[in-house]
């Protein structure tokens, strides 16, 4: 009875019901959905990396590592454009920082790994003063060259172990915890990720997300709007250094030892592909790209040998190289950016209609 | 002095090689506006093929032609299969496709043909010619010679032909020479076919002398950008000045550092192209003009 005669009134109050709950809802769904979900998978991650028979847990730990290293690349290449292959030149010098500073120098693997993210930060600072000048995929040329030149230097030098590397660091212990096993490590390691994560993403949808995209669709459109790309892009550069840094740093203290490879340009390739499979403009896409990865490494190094005698490691690159070209294909927003596209278009209807 | 000289002969015949690896990579840019990252696996692959065939008692000749083919259908295959139609839209997403077929390019290499590195015969056999107390293998003189004349010939072909002509006018405004007539996706698969053949050539001619093995093409790759950066993405006769000046660059660093940290040298060619980036990142020998917007 009270409802037919609330029924007239029901319509104007329904919507405002409804633009309410999508203001608190959209931020829930956006921001908070997927980080459960991240949060989810990664907790997962032990108890199935640990009893499904291919993976190790130390696979578990170098996919929480590649995730945090590749996130960077969600500013920088997915929304500013700028493909960066050098991302390995960052988290080797993270890890070679952190190793100096603890195996030569005895200080704290805490201060290791400040100081790497410092390092890492201002080299690709300075590298941003002098490549964003131009216009142009010249980063591309100059952040593999960065790497080369890096892999050639600490090959030579007595500091940075030579050819050997440097072995010998000591294990991650914070506030009396130790973290020296895989699975306690996996654990710091996933927090890590989920905040490097979170902080990304603030960023992303921060005014300067904006301005990278912007600045990326159409450079000369941008600059007549006042802005200047170089700042914004050298910003997005170095934060993708800093993040990228921190997962070589950790890692270096997990294997407790570091050599070229954590510069090296397979890994900097990775990366990249990590970035791009996983979807490029969402922080997400890093953690799904990075398990890909992973078991794609995993499965080639199961089966493989059985396949091909004479390749050694080199066969699970052509599958790499496949899912780059695939993906950017068929899904050019990666996995992550085909699950959200295709959610959305079940959630516009209403959308639409609150708005 | 006839160490410096032979220095700087070896630097310019294995430069001439870079030259060409470099045209192409600034051919692909003038005209597509790609930065193509497979460039290196052209050079890889043509050598190692040469190099392959040879060691099955196939003819110079032939097995060099058919490494060219092999290395061209490989382009063409980039080119149509890979590269999205109308890739000027969004070249970061070209390039990581070259990044992407790289890979695969290198990961086949490994596969059918190993890891080992191949033994190519220089294309003739005999003493090495002397003059001003520098040597020179035979094979210098086919790699400076051959360099030169595909080099001419791409020249000719630019600025004498109605496709060189075309080729220019997509270079200068894509938009202007569509209108006129001039298909983009022609001359991108033409410019393609032409830095896979460059690569190639490159790759052969240097066979005999750098042996090649499958994970060479980044680092020749490189070479060729290197050249290509220093000469101007843009303009390809810097990018011949540009490979000359790696090749002997190169050489030099390699003679005259000290054995110990002969290590160094490796890593010459990227530190060149690096500093080549940073000091003037629209090409070092372009003249200061007007921004084409």
């Amino acid at each position: 009875m009270a409802a037919t005669d609330t029924a007239p009134a029901e319509a104007p109050g329904g919507l405002l019901d409804r633009v309410d709950a999508n203001r608190l809802l959209r931020p829930l769904v956006r921001v908070g959905l997927p980080a459960v979900l991240l949060l989810i998978a990664l907790l997962l991650i032990p108890f199935v990396f640990t009893r499904v028979a291919p993976y190790t847990m130390s696979d578990g730990v170098l996919l929480v590592l590649l995730a945090t290293a590749s996130l960077g690349l969600v500013p920088l290449t997915g929304y500013a454009g700028q493909v960066s292959l050098g991302q390995a030149a960052f988290y080797g010098t993270g890890a070679y920082t952190t190793a100096i500073l603890t195996v030569r120098y005895h200080q704290s693997p805490l201060l290791g790994i400040l100081v790497g993210l410092v390092v890492a930060g201002l080299l690709a600072w300075l590298l941003g003063l002098a490549l964003f000048r131009a216009a142009g995929h010249y980063l591309t040329l100059a952040t593999i060259a960065v790497g080369l030149v890096l892999a050639v230097v600490v090959k030579q030098f007595d500091l940075t172990g030579g050819a050997e590397g440097i072995s010998g660091l000591p294990a991650l212990s914070l506030g009396g915890l130790e973290f020296s096993d895989d699975v306690s490590f996996f654990y710091l390691a996933a927090g890590v990720l989920v905040v490097a994560s979170l902080v990304v993403q603030r960023v992303c949808r921060s005014q300067l997300g904006t301005t990278l995209l912007a600045i990326s669709d159409s450079p000369i459109a941008a600059q007549s709007a006042g802005v200047d790309p170089a700042p914004q892009k050298r910003f997005a550069f170095v934060l993708a250094a800093v993040v990228s840094a921190l997962a070589g740093s950790l890692y270096a203290l997990w294997s407790s030892f570091v050599d070229v490879n954590t510069l090296d340009l397979n890994l900097s390739l990775q990366l990249l592909i990590i970035a791009t499979v996983g979807g490029r403009r969402s922080v997400y896409g890093a953690t799904v790209g990075a398990f890909v990865i992973v078991s794609l490494a995993r499965f080639a190094k199961e089966w493989l040998p059985a396949v091909s005698s004479h390749a050694g490691g080199q066969v699970e690159i052509i599958a790499y190289g496949l899912a780059l070209i695939l993906v950017l294909r068929l899904l050019p927003r990666g996995i992550v950016g085909a699950i959200a596209a295709s959610l959305k278009r079940l959630v516009t209807p209403t959308a639409k209609a609150s708005e | 002095m006839s160490e410096l000289l032979q220095y700087v002969v070896t630097g310019l015949t294995t430069g001439s090689a870079y030259a060409l690896v470099g045209l192409g990579i600034a051919l692909i840019a003038q005209v597509t506006g790609v930065i193509n990252f497979a460039q290196g696996q052209f050079v890889m692959l043509a050598g190692l093929l040469f190099a392959v065939l040879q060691e099955h008692r196939v003819p110079t000749v032939l097995a060099a032609l058919a490494a060219l083919a092999v290395t061209v259908l490989v382009g063409l295959a980039l080119e149509r299969l890979v590269l999205p139609r109308q890739a000027a839209g969004r070249t970061d997403q070209a390039i990581m496709l070259t990044i992407g077929a790289s890979i695969v390019i290198e990961g086949i290499a490994f596969v059918t043909i190993g890891t080992e590195p191949k033994f190519a015969r220089p294309f003739t056999a005999g003493e090495a010619l002397r003059f001003g107390g520098a040597s020179m293998d035979r094979q210098y003189l086919w790699v400076i010679g051959i360099a030169a004349l595909v080099m001419l010939a791409v020249w000719l072909v630019l600025t004498h032909t109605r496709t060189g002509w075309a080729m220019r006018a997509t270079a200068m405004d894509p938009d202007a020479a569509r209108l006129s007539g001039i298909s983009p996706s022609r001359m991108s698969l033409l410019v393609f076919l032409a830095a896979a053949a460059l690569g190639a050539i490159g790759g052969i001619v240097l066979a005999p002398l750098q042996s090649p093995d499958a994970s060479v093409g980044i680092g020749l790759g490189l070479k060729g950008f290197a050249a290509a950066v220093i000469g101007g993405l843009d303009r390809p006769a810097g990018a011949v000045a540009g490979g000359l000046a790696v090749g002997v660059v190169e050489a030099l660093a390699s003679g005259y550092l000290p054995s110990s940290q002969s290590g160094f040298a490796d890593g010459i060619a990227y530190a060149v192209l690096l500093v080549a980036l940073i000091a003037r990142p629209t090409g070092l020998l372009r003249r200061v003009t007007g921004e084409r917007v």
